[in-house]
């Protein structure tokens, strides 16, 4: 079984020129815009224009974005509160983020649900509820259903460190691996469940490893780097399209914010926020860009500043954006 | 459509087998997926043969797991699917209670997406079976919205309801009384045309006392209800057949001919669903009752397995006549 744990440094020469650079700056405008969505959203957040708290992504960029740059348009996903890029990447409308924290009616739920639950089915997004990893077990579901039916489909589910100790991430892994399922299991290890280290979380040394013991490869990878989680999701893409069952990927990262906004993060040693602030995968993936010369620095400026903008934009349309109306409450709790 | 059954009827256990049949006929999205439903034809054999069939892709072996494949389902459902999840015994589906909660009422309410799961559970008492594989878990479910709770009493309801269930796009909690399995048994064929969900049914016309109740409380309420005749007591018994949603006008009807009430259940009495429909009836029904609602229920225990111990426990036909005469009487 193809189990590796040791995850490869980020390497400024790996030949990205050699690469589609299409890809490559499809990867990079989601990340920055991933980056320049969530900074206004922090900005929001103090300044009150959110109804709760925010739960960010800030270093998550290179998991949420590589991953779900690795899928087809037929396929699935369950992505968590991290993911921001990665539903950005299916098509979701910064907008309709920023409306669902704000609790809009024009929010993806229209309000009855809010904050960070704001998947849509149509762009083939799961949106899950507060319990990670209950999104596991249910993207097995929307795999069994692709294989059932014959469809070149996969699914991508997403989940922290912290899920990887609750029952539904082993009954899902063991039933995806008995099953044969078209899944692939990200494991965003950020080192902290809420204010929980993983020290405290597992005896095992590390997550990917896991997977061994449900019968199909885990791989670990560098969370920081964009090019390494789409090459690890892509294979096990691939595997999953063959038939050949699920993979388990550890895309190691740092939560370089609180659990949410509200949260300073004060268990966390100041001297890891310093060594992490080193990695930020924004700014890896761009200096790598232009050392190849996939990207130049006019056109790094000139993302940066759209996304600047497309952030501004949205904010000012979902502030507009109005507010459901309390007698509709009662509607919808049953399908026709 | 009438079946080929013959003409000594059809156990309850063998309604809920064909229609699900027919079901998983008509429609290639239905599938079934529970804990040895396949080679093994489930615990209780309602699915024999079903694997030869229709083969492995439509009826599924899990391990046992039984957050893994309710979740499974939703995800299957949200994409067009349409599962049958058994599981083994609806004690065991506290181990699915965080999907069923979480993910499968609410998903509709939260975001318009159809959630069509169907989720067969073989509940109740009398088998001797104990305090975990006894439980009547109805309650537990009916507070919450987004699913529908649907108890079958006779043979005719168990196939129709089941039909109903499978083709209704939300997520239906249908509870199996096993007692019934293969004691209760038509009269005659059964027709697998389906029954709409929230309808009650008047299943024996009284005067003088209602008693609400449903799944196997429906044949034993008859019984006495028969016995009481001879004593001049007439009993109305009314089968509401579906908790969620509740046809509380039919209820109503029936309580404002007879002016009195009783509810009949064999799940433990405290917020058993005899408090809601007492509570329903004294809010629409107060001033044309001549009595107190009462709830005959089981008591505020676990359910024993010792015989001596779950009799004292589970509502008996001399403890359902008696408190019929006393309210009928009063």
């Amino acid at each position: 079984m193809a189990t590796s744990t040791e995850s490869k440094p980020q390497s400024a020469d790996d030949a990205l020129a050699a690469r589609d650079p299409k890809l490559l700056i499809h990867i990079y405008e989601m990340m920055v815009l991933t980056r320049a969505v969530e900074d206004r959203m922090v900005a929001m957040y103090k300044s009150g224009d959110l109804l709760g708290s925010l739960y960010t992504g800030h270093w998550h960029e290179a998991i949420s974005v590589g991953s779900a740059a690795a899928l087809g348009d037929g396929d699935y996903m369950a992505p968590i509160h991290r993911d921001l890029g990665a539903h950005l990447c299916r098509g979701m409308e910064p907008w309709q983020v920023m409306a669902s924290f704000m609790g809009k009616a024009t929010s993806p739920t229209g309000g009855r649900d809010g904050t960070l639950h704001y998947g849509r089915l149509d762009l083939g997004i799961y949106n899950l509820p507060s319990h990670i990893p209950a999104n596991f077990p249910v993207a097995t579901g929307m795999a069994f259903a692709a294989k059932y039916r014959g469809e070149d489909r996969v699914c991508l589910a997403f989940c922290g460190d912290g899920s990887t100790s609750r029952a539904d991430f082993h009954e899902a892994l063991n039933m995806a691996g008995a099953l044969t399922l078209p899944c692939i299991f990200v494991v965003e290890n950020n080192q902290f469940a809420y204010s929980t280290p993983v020290s405290m979380q597992t005896a095992s040394q590390d997550f990917a490893g896991k997977a061994s013991a449900y019968g199909f490869p885990g791989v670990k990878v560098d969370g920081t780097d964009a090019v390494a989680v789409y090459d690890a999701v892509e294979e096990a893409v691939t595997r999953a399209r063959k038939g050949d069952g699920p993979t388990l990927i550890e895309a190691v990262t740092m939560r370089m914010h609180g659990h949410a906004e509200h949260d300073p993060a004060d268990y966390v040693p100041r001297e890891m926020f310093e060594e992490w602030r080193k990695k930020d995968p924004v700014e890896l993936f761009e200096r790598r860009l232009l050392d190849s010369g996939v990207l130049s620095d006019a056109t790094a400026k000139e993302t940066r500043e759209k996304a600047r903008q497309h952030a501004i934009d949205a904010r000012r349309k979902a502030l507009a954006d109005p507010m459901p109306d309390g007698s509709t409450v009662e509607e919808g709790v049953y399908a026709d | 459509m009438p079946t080929k059954t013959d003409t000594e009827g059809v156990t309850y256990l063998e309604a809920i087998g064909q229609a699900m049949m027919s079901e998983m006929e008509a429609d290639p999205d239905v599938f079934l997926i529970g804990e040895d439903v396949g080679q093994f034809g489930g615990a209780f054999k309602v699915t024999k043969g079903f694997l030869e069939k229709f083969g492995p892709r439509r009826v599924v072996d899990t391990p046992i797991a039984e957050t893994g494949f309710t979740g499974l389902a939703a995800g299957a459902a949200l994409v067009g699917l349409r599962p049958i999840v058994e599981y083994q015994f609806a004690d065991f589906i506290s181990c699915a209670f965080d999907p069923i909660i979480n993910v499968l009422a609410r998903h509709h309410y939260r975001t318009g997406d159809a959630m069509p799961v169907t989720m067969r559970a073989p509940f109740g008492a009398r088998l001797r079976a104990g305090p975990t594989h006894s439980q009547s878990v109805e309650s537990y479910f009916a507070h919450v919205p987004g699913l529908k709770i649907v108890m079958p009493g006779s043979p005719q309801d168990a196939a129709g309801l089941l039909i109903s269930s499978i083709r209704d796009n939300n997520p239906v909690l249908y509870l199996e009384n096993k007692y019934l399995y293969r004691r209760l048994r038509s009269d005659g064929p059964i027709n697998l045309d389906p029954i709409p969900l929230g309808q009650a049914k008047v299943v024996r016309e009284g005067r003088d006392v209602t008693l609400i109740t449903y799944s196997a409380g429906v044949s034993q309420g008859v019984e006495v209800a028969d016995e009481l005749d001879k004593e001049g007591i007439s009993v109305e018994v009314v089968d509401i057949r579906t908790l969620v949603p509740l046809d509380i006008d039919t209820i109503v009807t029936s309580v404002k001919k007879t002016a009195r009430a009783v509810v009949l259940h064999e799940a433990a009495r405290r917020l058993g669903f005899g408090s809601e429909i007492a509570a329903e009836v004294q809010e629409k029904c107060f001033w044309h009752l001549d009595q107190p609602v009462a709830r005959i229920t089981a008591k505020n225990t676990p359910v024993p397995t010792s015989p001596a111990l779950e009799d004292a426990t589970i509502p008996q036909p001399a403890e359902i006549a008696q408190t019929l005469r006393e309210v009928a009487r009063a």
